[in-house]
């Protein structure tokens, strides 16, 4: 099977067996995400348990591309199971992180991981190509160590007595040699402690943030996957994937000789710079290099000569806004990794605090004493101990506190535990977080298509998909620079790519009269199937892909649409079209909103916080105060500032149904219907519907 | 004696083994072999067997240099591994880091610049691997500007080449090989000049392509034609760092 290993790794923690499921049986999914959602189906029988629930499945996949040369496509690993972090209900969601995990998975033989049920005592998993095994953490004291402690202790267990450097056997004789060193995912105190924030950390900062997964691997006593690998991944056709490489890179990305944009941007082409979100657009002033992942063409992170913050990116780098130095902020990133906790919940969740303290109602109401020492706000120890707060779920210097264990069930949970939730939903002054108890990203009353996506799926989106867009028009408009190219021949070029619903240029209006539309509806939709398979199944990275506007292209036109099929041919040697990906896109998106409706969700709950009803947006921490985005205003289109609105709930339930029609759905409830999962060949899943009662009418 | 210019004109080196400068040294004899290939009876004619091997205890070596070498900047590598994933297809037409020619260590923990080497083949002008090949198998080939190559043909899979190489990792090493039915072959670099699913249809070698210098990213990797010095890492580990990489904000010293 060419970029398939073959087979699917299930290990169960509660009777400690290790099996494979061979990958043949899901292959029509491709892998990642979809392979993931199909396995969770099957293997999951009970869709309403809870996320710490022994049941509940957590896989971490890959795809054919994983640990190939194909440019920002090769280094992906999704992670998907009953998350714990959203609210009321702890949807079936996904994260997802970069580094060498999902290549070297590969190279082991493995296609993917599916890990259920719960082991008596703490343990790891030890994968070492075919030979697999299920160790103790205590002869190792691995339970109670951070994450980077833990990934340095498995790399000396597993090189034995060799040093790394050189080449070991890490599979004894049986297996072929390496230099490299094992690729271990892990928890920190926070997911041990069961902390709602508690993520999923691989490398120094490679982290899956979203959806305490952190948490639900220490709900099953599972501290660290490591693995290492010696095989091989076939590929189809080597000399087309290396040919298509090289153009790639010649046609598409940055050019040192010719550095057209010499700025980092989530897209592919992006000079190798770190994404780095510090305080006031600091850049630290130390020497490092680029950091890139396995195969990108063009790094994202980077390593420093003093050994701060390495690789953090993005919301790492935004946490600890009001650090007194770069210094302490770059330790507050380190500090997030190493106790392995949500960037972005911690972020908010500490201004949420921070907010309720200088509005002096930190001790009203129903709030337990607070322990920290706002005295001390900005400095190093404060951050350390709210860290720690987070993590441990007491006062973050090792004494119990209610208040401390309110923060770790999570912000949202926290706010209603204290009494304060509807009010801050409602005025949106203090509490961000907009949908499904989710902190804000992105300025949502302006890039509606991420509030969209969000509220109508399982977790805030995190897909940078259109995002390049925004940045670039909104200096364009604010500095007065040029913008990649004007409006119209922006969303021009981007709609023709967005088969099957190519040609229609209103899908990215936009403006207000045209946010609760069909054309709306349809760009969200596109944005869905899209997403689903060509970044979370096939697993482009979101950092790197779509290729929409190339300023490395005289016409402008990115290589989206012709780029991502042709790897993933060049692999796998089979026939597959950027609109089967779509299309196998859609199909992925039904069966997770089956699996949503299985665990309870109705129309009626897809709502966003009602700040987003009342109060206009104005930008959101470190992003610009007002975002401009293409519109058609009086028959002609530019970049307007669409921040300055808000949502009409009237108008959205409108929008709703628009939606759940396009998709197929029963607009009165936004369940599947037996027609529409017939149509996608998801049969089975229409029946599980039925005897739930719900499926939709049609 | 030893002597070595920089020149590209074919050079001739006189070297005793036991004044090789290197990491590890070797006096290789014909009881060595013995001991490590296990495929030779005790007893058997070596000299039957071996006619190619060259006794560097009883006297002098004459290897010509290779007419290419691999620089690398350690400190401008982004450790994307793209180099080792481009060997192996090349090589092998699959992908794995455990069958490339050349390896990027790194430890993401670590601090810049001691979180990642790059270690290259550097076509020894005194190559210990060849000259432990008992069956001749890796030899300087002429017809690809005496770039040390593995002839997998005659390659036994004995390991001599990889227990010799001075450096650590090893360039030169054995895995199975899908195209013997699994039989352990030496790999080694040899710049592409044999690489049967290379892109470009003038192929690698010296007066070609490289496919870790054309898929490498940031350009941290060059092809030379002049032989570096010998000694250390200086001649190997270079600084490719132009105004370009400063406009980035990197260091360029």
């Amino acid at each position: 099977m060419n970029g398939y290993a073959g087979n699917i790794l299930h290990i169960d923690l509660t009777t400690g067996k290790i099996s494979t499921i061979p990958t043949s049986r899901y292959e029509s999914w491709v892998g990642g995400h979809g392979l993931g959602s199909a396995l969770f189906f099957d293997l999951v029988k009970d869709k309403t348990i809870d996320g710490f629930h022994p049941a509940n499945v957590v896989t971490l996949m890959n795809s054919p591309l994983s640990g190939t040369l194909t440019p920002g496509g090769g280094s992906r690993t999704e992670v998907q199971g009953i998350g714990v972090q959203t609210y009321p209900i702890g949807w079936f969601t996904r994260s997802n992180f970069g580094g060498r995990f999902a290549a070297m998975l590969k190279y082991a033989g493995w296609d993917g991981v599916a890990i259920v049920g719960k082991a008596s005592e703490p343990v790891w998993v030890d994968i070492r190509n075919d030979d697999v095994k299920i160790r103790p953490c205590a002869p190792l004291s691995l339970w109670g160590k951070d994450t980077w402690a833990c990934q340095e202790i498995i790399w000396d267990y597993v090189a034995g007595k060799n040093k790394y450097g050189g080449w070991i056997k890490p599979a004894g004789d049986k297996g072929g040699r390496t230099t490299q060193r094992p690729a271990v995912v892990a928890i920190g105190p926070a997911g041990e402690n069961r902390s709602r924030l508690a993520c999923l950390i691989h490398d120094a900062a490679d982290a899956a943030g979203q959806g305490g997964f952190g948490a639900v691997w220490g709900a099953k006593n599972l501290k660290a996957v490591s693995v290492i690998g010696t095989g091989v991944v076939q590929i189809a056709n080597p000399k087309a994937l290396l040919e298509a490489r090289i153009q790639q890179k010649k046609n598409y990305a940055f050019d040192l000789e010719n550095l057209k944009a010499p700025n980092f941007s989530t897209d592919f082409q992006s000079a190798p710079l770190p994404e780095l979100i510090y305080k006031g657009g600091q850049r630290p002033n130390v020497e490092q290099r680029p950091a890139a992942c396995i195969g990108c063409h063009s790094a994202c992170r980077g390593r420093f000569k003093d050994g701060k913050g390495n690789e953090a990116t993005c919301f790492g780098t935004v946490f600890y806004w009001d650090a007194q130095t770069l210094d302490i902020q770059r330790t507050a990133a380190d500090l997030i990794n190493r106790y392995g906790v949500n960037a972005v919940e911690m972020c908010f969740g500490l201004l949420y605090i921070y907010l309720l303290h200088n509005n002096g109602l930190l001790e009203s109401r129903n709030i337990p004493k607070c322990p920290l020492d706002f005295s001390k706000y900005g400095s190093e120890a404060f951050v350390e101990q709210f860290v720690k707060m987070a993590s441990y779920g007491d006062d973050g210097k090792g004494h119990a506190s209610e208040f401390g264990k309110d923060v770790a069930d999570g912000i949202i949970r926290a706010a209603k535990k204290w009494g304060r939730l509807e009010e801050d939903l409602k005025t949106g002054s203090m509490l961000w977080f907009p949908y499904w108890g989710m902190p804000v990203h992105k300025e949502s009353r302006a890039q509606i298509y991420w509030g969209y996506g969000t509220i109508l799926g399982d977790r805030d989106i995190n897909e940078h998909c259109f995002d390049w867009l925004k940045w670039d028009a909104s200096v364009a408009k604010m500095y007065g620079r040029r913008p990649r190219v004007p409006a119209e021949r922006a969303v021009k070029i981007i709609t023709d790519k967005m088969v099957p619903f190519q040609g229609d240029m209103l899908m990215m209006d936009f403006s207000d009269k045209n946010m609760y539309s069909e054309h709306m509806a349809k760009f969200v939709s596109w944005h869905r199937y899209y997403t689903r398979f060509w970044k979370q199944s096939a697993l482009y990275c979101d950092n790197r892909w779509p290729d929409f506007v190339n300023v490395y292209r005289e016409d402008r036109v990115g290589s989206t649409g012709e780029a991502e099929p042709k790897f993933l041919a060049a692999v796998t040697g089979k026939a597959f079209t950027f609109l089967d990906g779509i299309e196998l896109g859609k199909k992925i998106w039904n069966l997770d909103n089956a699996i949503w409706t299985l665990q309870g969700r109705h129309r009626d709950m897809v709502h966003f916080a009602e700040y987003y009803y009342n109060r206009n947006g104005g930008g959101t921490g470190g992003d610009l105060p007002n975002e401009y985005l293409p519109g058609l205003e009086n028959g002609v289109w530019d970049y307007f500032g669409y921040s300055r609105r808000k949502f009409d709930k009237a108008k959205f339930e409108e929008f709703k149904t628009i939606f759940y029609k396009l998709q197929g759905w029963d607009p009165a409830s936004g369940w599947p219907t037996r027609k529409t999962l017939e149509s996608l060949q998801l049969a089975n899943v229409a029946k599980e519907l039925e005897a739930s009662g719900k499926l939709g009418k049609e | 004696m030893h002597f070595c210019s920089r020149s590209n004109s074919f050079q001739v080196n006189f070297k005793r083994m036991d004044s090789m400068d290197g990491k590890k040294g070797k006096d290789f004899s014909r009881r060595n072999f013995l001991k490590i290939s296990g495929k030779v009876v005790i007893g058997t004619s070596v000299a039957t067997v071996l006619p190619n091997l060259i006794w560097l205890d009883e006297g002098l070596a004459a290897i010509p240099a290779s007419e290419g070498y691999l620089l690398v900047d350690v400190k401008k590598c982004q450790g994307c591994m793209s180099c080792m994933l481009a060997c192996s297809l090349v090589h092998e037409g699959v992908e794995s880091p455990s069958l490339a020619r050349i390896q990027v260590i790194q430890n993401s923990f670590q601090s810049f610049p001691d979180d990642l080497t790059v270690e290259q083949c550097r076509q020894c002008v005194t190559p210990a691997c060849v000259e432990a090949c008992p069956t001749g198998a890796l030899q300087a080939d002429p017809k690809r500007g005496n770039v040390r190559i593995v002839n997998k043909q005659k390659c036994i899979g004995c390991g001599a080449c990889m227990e010799a190489c001075p450096f650590t990792p090893s360039r030169a090493y054995t895995a199975p090989d899908n195209a013997f039915e699994g039989q352990l072959k030496s790999r080694k670099c040899d710049l592409c000049a044999t690489a049967p699913y290379h892109w470009d249809p003038a192929g690698g070698g010296p007066n070609g392509k490289q496919a870790c210098v054309e898929v490498c990213p940031v350009s941290a990797i060059k092809f030379v034609k002049e032989i570096p010095a010998q000694e250390g890492v200086k001649g190997y580990q270079v600084n490719l760092r132009d105004q370009n990489w400063r406009r980035l904000g990197y260091p360029v010293d």
